[in-house]
């Protein structure tokens, strides 16, 4: 619409240009035409002034002159004429340029109009266009505010009804703890009232042990105030003492040292002494081995002399046998018609002396054989125990015995003959060499009895078979009296005094008037008056075990001081075989102290066994 | 005492040695512009004021109709832009003291990003008889060509660094009956300095000389001062007089420079002209307008520019109306729109076509899908194929607005 005005404006112009175009044309064609044709009259009018020249008649100039002129203004005229539509066409431009002018401006003003309209157009339709996006607008904003109004009633509902809900919950939950809370209120104030009793009387009852706990303090403090000057007192005795402590210890200092050279000088002495005593030991053994020798030469040629003599003799008594049993034959077989048969005759056929020394066996062996069979063999009968043996020295009978190893000594049980055994060997130690008796220690039991058999033998020198039995039956025969209760104290003084007068006269305790005087003079020495009361110390205690523990109590009360170490030690074990108690055991083995009772308190061992040895090996 | 303080500073903002308004408080600064006169010298405010508020003011106060728009949307720019335009219209070479506007370049330089001069005045007459004489004789003659010179920019051109846009008309507006033939006068020492001066400037973007009475040899010289300018891009050369040599020598321009639209509407290129222009098309690739608008380029020209069209694919629009064109020209344009694929805007109104030449444009356009403006007024092609030309470059504007539409949104996928 708008740009239509310009195209037409294009049109009219590129028009406008042909038609001035053609104009153009025609104008300069009519303008070359007359100037060709006024050319051509101009070069008439020119030719003709030369022929005028040539005129010489002035009518004829006359004419020829006013022709002239006549032509000369026609061309002007023709001239006149041109410019004269020159100009109208001049006019007619500038009528036309007006005409274009107003043209412009109906044209502007119509482009002006058509822009306006399109203008108010174009805002009409803005307008609209915004008016229906405004309603659009609005209607969605109102949708969605409907929309949102209804989830937020919704919501709204939803909370309030929530809202109510919980407000009833809670109502009731109020309701309840209130319930709660009274029932608890009560609760806690009875709980309240007991404790508060209780708490009173707590009260009242630790006031009360407060004031008894003041009391108590104070007591306290005086006795403690009391203490304390006690232990002040104390340490200032104790600071006394300690310094004559310490004089002592100085005293007591240089006495060691003085003990100590004495000690040195002693060993130094007694070093020599062992010296020159295993010199002499040296010489005895080489004479001993000497001897032994000797001894088993003799032995040997009078074994040799005495087996030749048997087979002599045996072959002699054979002979006489044979003979004998020749004449019985013939007696038999020819006589009384009887047949004969020969009699078999163990000694027949012997050859070489019997068994006899087999007989004498080493008492240690068969108290070895019957310490083995009785633990082995197990017991046999307790009855025969009991069964009063008679000392019947029908001391041969026993080789069979021995030979069955049924019973090891005559009509002794096995038991009984091992019982007394181990008694001795318990009760006897004395006779033991410490030395050995260490060594025991390390053995089993049975070894060690057998051991100790074997030393306490030796000492005793009870070396055979016969000396054994004898010592057994003289126990046996000692606790059949003790067991005749009737019987006093004389009889066991005598039984005692029996079994001693054997020992001695064995020579086991060698001169006991001269050692045993020594001993007791020894322990009187060291624990002053005191020796009835030690000695009957451990009898004291050993009384209730014991079933006859008066008689020998009195007994030992009764013994005197000097001369009642033998009788004490032969009362002593005639009590410790009769009894078979266990009473004494403890006190004799318990410090290994090997010796009378009495002494055994207050006696190390070392400075018995130095009494005892010299004078046991000496006598040898 | 914050009023009288105020006071005090719009009394001595006025000396220029005491520019203190920088260091003001935001609100103080506020109040002091609010009341600021706009009758303060520019010499003060120039540089010294950047509020757009203050030169809206100015701007108001000065003018009826401002459009901010068409100065870079800054009252600042707008104001000084036209401040320098009123003064080079008014001027008058020899009588009005240069200074006047040599005073102003320090002050505008850094505002001025296009000039637009419709009007240059011509120097004043010696004496009233020789204008009168003028007046009568020397219409014809362009007589006096001594003292008729314009304005020379030159020196003002190249005193304006930021440049970019340049509106020359030299002519004389509302002359009314005072119309003399000379005061119309692009005289050739006019176009010596101006070629000169835009050669001179180097940001310059766009040229406009219009209305002018450029001829064939000013055409030249311009061209000439022009080749291998680094930034041109538009020359518009609209309303002249150039005829085929000029139009010669802005066809040596096209591919001698960054030209990316160029119009001549309105002079008198016939179809040699035309031909030079096919010529220098076929082998450019930067022209993307060419407007021969009134113009006589005729068949010949016609047929010379549509063969050029065959290879060139960069053009989008081309304005060939009133330029007397007929069928040959159509049936040849035909061609071009079966086969080329930039071009969306064609004019071809107020020509000779006919009714063969619209169905061959027609049948041409059937497989077309880039045409989106096809201008066939009063072309005389006939009601029906116009109206079915038009239905196709309807479909094709309308599927183009679909593509535009929906290609942003597919492009980040």
């Amino acid at each position: 619409m708008v740009t239509n005005i310009q195209v037409a404006a294009d049109l009219r112009e590129m028009q406008r240009r042909a038609e001035e175009a053609e104009l153009k044309l025609q104008r300069v064609e009519k303008l070359e035409n007359e100037a060709k044709s006024s050319t051509y009259k101009f070069e008439e009018i020119t030719s003709k002034w030369a022929l005028a020249k040539e005129m010489t008649i002035p009518q004829e100039l006359w004419q020829l002159l006013n022709q002239q002129q006549q032509q000369c203004a026609l061309l002007l005229e023709e001239k006149n004429k041109l410019i004269g539509e020159l100009q109208q066409e001049l006019k007619n431009k500038d009528e036309q340029y007006v005409w274009a002018i107003k043209k412009q401006s109906d044209d502007i003003h119509l482009l002006l109009e058509r822009m306006e309209e399109q203008i108010r157009f174009m805002l009409k339709n803005y307008r609209h266009e915004l008016l229906q996006i405004e309603k659009a607008f609005e209607l969605e904003r109102r949708e969605l505010l409907d929309n949102n109004r209804k989830k937020w009633e919704e919501a709204i509902q939803a909370h309030n009804a929530q809202e109510l809900e919980y407000l009833h919950a809670r109502m009731r939950k109020v309701e309840e703890f209130e319930k709660q809370l009274n029932q608890l209120r009560v609760q806690d104030e009875e709980e309240y009232n007991s404790m508060k009793i209780q708490l009173e009387n707590d009260v009242q009852n630790l006031e009360r042990q407060l004031q008894q706990m003041k009391a108590v303090y104070q007591l306290n403090q005086e006795k403690l105030e009391y203490n304390l000057q006690v232990l002040r007192k104390q340490d200032e005795e104790n600071t006394i003492i300690r310094s004559q402590q310490k004089r002592k210890l100085n005293r007591l200092h240089s006495l060691l040292n003085n003990l100590r050279t004495k000690l040195a000088n002693q060993e130094k002495q007694f070093r020599e002494e062992n010296h020159s005593l295993a010199a002499d030991c040296e010489r005895i053994t080489g004479q001993c081995k000497e001897v032994q020798r000797r001894m088993r030469h003799f032995a040997i040629s009078d074994a040799e002399k005495f087996t030749e003599v048997w087979l002599m003799n045996e072959e002699e008594a054979k002979g006489l046998m044979r003979k004998a049993l020749d004449a019985d034959h013939v007696i038999h077989t020819q006589q009384l018609g009887l047949p004969w048969e020969e009699p078999r005759y163990w000694f027949l056929n012997n050859v070489g002396p019997l068994g006899h020394y087999k007989v004498k066996r080493m008492a240690t062996k068969l108290a070895a054989e019957v310490l083995t069979e009785s633990s082995s063999g197990g017991q046999e009968e307790e009855g025969r125990e009991k069964e009063e043996v008679g000392s019947g020295e029908g001391g041969k009978e026993n080789t069979a015995k021995v030979g069955g190893r049924v019973t090891p000594l005559r009509n002794i049980s096995k038991k009984t003959a091992k019982r007394i055994l181990e008694l001795i060997s318990d009760e006897s130690g004395f006779l033991i060499e410490s030395k050995l008796l260490r060594s025991l220690q390390a053995l089993g039991t049975h070894e060690r009895t057998l051991m100790k058999l074997d030393s306490i033998f030796a000492a005793l020198e009870i070396d055979s078979e016969d000396d054994l039995y004898q010592l057994v039956d003289f126990f046996l025969k000692y606790k059949a009296q003790d067991m005749a209760v009737s019987q006093g104290e004389g009889q066991i003084s005598k039984g005692g005094a029996t079994g001693t007068g054997q020992l001695q006269g064995r020579g086991v305790l060698g001169s006991p008037g001269t050692r045993y005087p020594r001993a007791n003079v020894e322990a009187v020495g060291c624990a002053g008056g005191g020796t009835g009361g030690i000695l009957r110390d451990p009898h004291a205690e050993s009384q209730p075990a014991r079933r006859s523990g008066p008689p020998a109590a009195a007994e030992l009360g009764a013994v005197p001081a000097a001369g009642g170490v033998h009788q004490l030690r032969g009362e002593q074990q005639a009590a410790l075989s009769s009894h078979k108690v266990d009473g004494p055991e403890p006190v004799l083995p318990r410090g290994s102290a090997v010796g009378p009772q009495g002494q055994g308190t207050t006696f190390p061992c070392p400075e018995l066994k130095l009494c005892l040895e010299p004078r046991l090996s000496g006598k040898d | 005492m914050v009023p009288t303080a105020h006071t005090k500073l719009s009394f001595s903002l006025s000396p220029l040695e005491n520019p203190i308004l920088d260091r003001l408080l935001p609100e103080h600064q506020r109040k002091v512009l609010d009341r600021l006169s706009t009758g303060l010298p520019l010499a003060v405010t120039a540089n010294l004021i950047s509020d757009e508020d203050y030169w809206k003011r100015c701007c108001t106060e000065r003018w009826q109709a401002c459009d901010i728009s068409n100065y870079g949307d800054s009252w600042k720019q707008m104001f000084f832009e036209r401040h320098l335009e009123n003064i080079l219209k008014c001027f008058i070479p020899n009588t009005t003291d240069p200074n006047q506007v040599l005073d102003l370049i320090p002050l505008c330089k850094d505002y001025v990003r296009k000039l637009e001069v419709d009007q240059f005045l011509p120097p004043v007459q010696m004496d009233q008889e020789e204008r009168d004489d003028l007046s009568n004789t020397g219409s014809d003659f362009g007589f006096g060509e001594v003292s008729i010179h314009h304005y020379d920019l030159g020196v003002l051109i190249t005193a304006l660094p930021h440049l970019e846009e340049l509106h020359l008309t030299y002519g004389v507006k509302d002359c009314g009956m005072n119309f003399e033939w000379n005061l119309f006068n692009f005289t050739h020492q006019d176009c010596c300095n101006l070629a000169v001066a835009v050669k001179m400037c180097h940001n310059l973007k766009v040229f406009k000389l219009t209305r002018s009475k450029v001829d064939d040899d000013k055409t030249r010289l311009l061209v000439r001062n022009l080749l291998d300018h680094p930034c041109l891009v538009e020359l518009n050369l609209s309303h002249n007089l150039i005829r085929d040599k000029g139009a010669q020598a802005v066809g040596k321009l096209i591919n001698h420079s960054r030209l990316q639209t160029l119009d001549l509407c309105n002079n008198q290129i016939h179809h040699l002209g035309a031909q030079a222009l096919a010529r220098a098309l076929a082998e450019n690739s930067t022209l993307t307008s060419l407007n021969l608008r009134l113009n006589c380029v005729e068949d010949k020209g016609g047929e010379a520019i549509g063969r050029a069209l065959l290879t060139n694919t960069t053009l989008k629009s081309i304005h060939l109306g009133s330029n007397n064109l007929s069928e040959p020209t159509a049936m040849l344009f035909s061609q071009v729109l079966a086969q080329n694929t930039s071009l969306m805007n064609i004019n071809f109104s107020c020509n000779h076509l006919g009714l063969d030449g619209g169905k061959q444009l027609l049948e041409g356009l059937a497989d077309n899908k880039a045409l989106t403006k096809f201008n066939l007024r009063l072309a005389e092609v006939g009601q029906e194929t116009e109206y079915l030309i038009h239905q196709i470059v309807w479909a094709n504007r309308e599927e183009m607005r679909l593509g535009s539409l929906q290609h942003p949104p597919a492009k980040p996928i």
